[in-house]
């Protein structure tokens, strides 16, 4: 389990005479991870991810607050205990930082060196075959495509046997089937080794494939956490809203909204809504059934069904049309069904 | 073939033993003052890497002093520093000429520039490398002798090539002053005593030497990248 509480880490500002300018990287974040989750922390760049992620194996040592893991308080350690500290947990960079003037198994050899040199051979082997690259031991870096780099990066953070591994970016340089690959392998870590990963991106669409928790990180702060597909399904925050629209094609809407796009003009007495659900199998007979029930036509203009962390999120971009009382009524239906409904547009009020 | 070389160059066969002296000079006051700038510079090129602010062992203290004492021994002339050094020497070296008068001058002369050339050669190590290591537990000095030595091979081997042929020209300067040596041996003979071919010899012997000096440095360098 990693606890931090009340973490604070401010740099000093480049102008140093003037310390109200320090940057507060991170400011008061609270946090819990348990054992074997895979938690996301989102943010735009500058929110104060790496930093943040950095202050759990004390690469930066916070200004005030506690990082604890597994019950021990991190900030306390002696130098030497620290050392041994960090072989527990593994990290892994957007750009790899393999070893370039060693081969692929002296780079997963070296947090070995404690070892026989026997062992240390069994050990790399088996690593190299674990992330599937046991046939590049003897390249260099240099050789290696950017997947296959990230791969002798994970097999090199996990070969003391960490209990979490940190990924700082781990696939933001990657191309989308890469990183799909990789993340498939960090969930597969995750199932077999029982790896508590922490993933920092500015991706959404990374926490939406694999994280089962994640918060959101702005300004040095976490100003939303909590299951992947609650925040998704309902964005509370500004930020957290901008971020699901990314990955969603729901968010096309406001492309034609902006644009003003015949498909989204509505005629006096209509209402255009969003409606978001999760469990995509439940939406159409819900359409339906209002569609009947309060004698409206019900027109689907847009429709997406996203998986997020292996439950189902579903939302449409619908047209109402008919009696305007009956329309707030279906409205009103659909949210005692859990279903979120954002109105996007409604003639009644914008003529 | 002795007949030869003794029509072609008179004078310097006329001092063959002299002119095995003066190379064997040469090469000692390259060897030890070498070998010591080496093991100094690379110490100090190491302190200045890890004690700069942001570096694995942040000591502003000790890297601002050996930062001023490396910029101040760059900045007097080697000739001056010769003369300048002669008490220091007769104290450390019970002389202040011939070979080992010179040692101590050389070194105070070739380090300073060593010692920067060692900390930009550290500098080109990938801050990402620092912290992986780090992130594995690699503790400071670890990070100093696996990574930052390590990756660094090729850069500090030029480095070394370098300063190795700057030192070769500041032993012939210290010729001047009665060390012995090649630049000695040419400036006594073929300046002063205007011989020619002693002048030619030496100057091609000393290009062959510093072409070596580069070859190896090169192939060594090149060995070391991957
Ligand atoms: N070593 C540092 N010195 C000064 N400022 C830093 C340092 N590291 C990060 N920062 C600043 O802290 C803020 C957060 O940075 P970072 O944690 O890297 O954000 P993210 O990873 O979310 O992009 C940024 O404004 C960045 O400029
Ligand atoms: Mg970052």
């Amino acid at each position: 389990m990693i606890e931090l509480t009340h973490v604070v880490k401010n740099f000093s500002s480049p102008d140093k005479h003037d310390a109200s300018k320090s940057i507060h990287a991170v400011n008061d974040v609270s946090l819990k991870i348990n054992d074997g989750d895979i938690f996301g922390i989102i943010g735009f760049s500058g929110a104060g991810k790496s930093t943040l992620v950095r202050c759990i194996n004390l690469l930066e040592r916070p200004d005030s607050g506690s990082v604890k893991i597994d019950g021990t308080e991190m900030t306390q350690l002696k130098p030497k205990e620290l050392y041994a500290a960090r072989r527990k947990i593994g990290m892994i960079f957007q750009q790899f930082n393999l070893m370039p003037s060693r081969t692929v198994f002296d780079n997963v050899a070296y947090p070995l060196k404690h070892m026989p040199k026997l062992e240390i051979q069994k050990r790399v082997r088996e690593l190299l075959s674990l992330v599937e690259i046991s046939d590049k031991e003897n390249s260099y870096p240099s050789e290696l495509s950017g997947g296959q780099k990230q791969r002798v990066a994970i097999a090199r953070a996990l070969a003391n046997d960490p209990t979490i591994l940190l990924c700082d970016e781990a696939t933001s340089a990657l191309d989308p089937q890469t990183t799909g690959a990789i993340l498939q392998l960090l969930k597969d870590l995750n199932a077999t080794l029982n790896l508590t990963i922490v993933v920092i991106t500015h991706e959404m669409e990374v926490v939406k494939n694999i994280c089962r928790k994640a918060a959101v990180m702005d300004h040095g702060e976490i100003i939303e956490t909590g299951d992947v597909f609650e925040i998704f399904s309902n964005p509370q925050h500004q930020v957290t809203k901008n971020f699901v629209r990314t990955t969603s094609n729901l968010s096309k809407i406001e492309n034609l909204l902006r644009e003003n796009s015949p498909m989204v003009q509505v005629k006096p007495g209509e209402v255009m809504a969003r409606l978001v659900y999760i469990y995509a199998d439940v939406s159409d007979p819900l359409i339906s059934f209002a569609s009947r029930e309060f004698d409206l036509v019900i027109n689907i203009i847009l429709a997406d069904v996203e998986i997020v962390s292996d439950i189902m999120v579903g939302g449409t971009v619908v047209i109402f049309s008919g009696d305007y009382a009956k329309i707030q009524q279906a409205i009103e239906y659909f949210k005692s069904k859990n279903v979120r409904v954002e109105v996007l547009k409604d003639a009644a009020i914008s003529e | 073939m002795q007949q030869f070389l003794s029509e072609l160059l008179p004078n310097l066969m006329r001092r063959t033993p002299e002119f095995w002296k003066a190379i064997c000079d040469t090469l000692l006051m390259e060897a030890w003052a070498g070998s010591i700038c080496f093991v100094i510079g690379l110490i100090f090129g190491i302190i200045l890497t890890v004690t700069k602010p942001g570096g694995i062992m942040e000591n502003r203290p000790l890297y601002q002093v050996l930062d001023t004492i490396i910029n101040l021994f760059r900045s007097i002339p080697f000739i001056i520093l010769l003369t300048a050094l002669m008490p220091l020497s007769r104290w450390i070296m019970g002389t202040a000429i011939y070979v080992r008068g010179v040692i101590v001058p050389l070194v105070f002369g070739a380090a300073p520039f060593f010692s920067r050339q060692v900390e930009s050669a550290l500098a080109q190590t990938d801050k990402g490398l620092i912290e992986a290591a780090l992130s594995m537990g690699s503790s400071p000095l670890e990070v100093i002798f696996r990574v930052y030595l390590r990756e660094s091979i090729a850069p500090i081997t030029r480095a070394t090539t370098i300063t190795a042929i700057s030192l070769l020209s500041l032993t012939a300067m210290a010729g001047a002053v009665g060390a012995g040596g090649l630049g000695d041996f040419a400036i006594r003979y073929g300046h002063d005593r205007n011989m020619i071919d002693i002048t030619w010899v030496t100057v091609i012997l000393l290009v062959l030497a510093v072409s070596f000096v580069q070859w190896l440095g090169e192939m060594f360098a090149r060995k070391n990248t991957h």
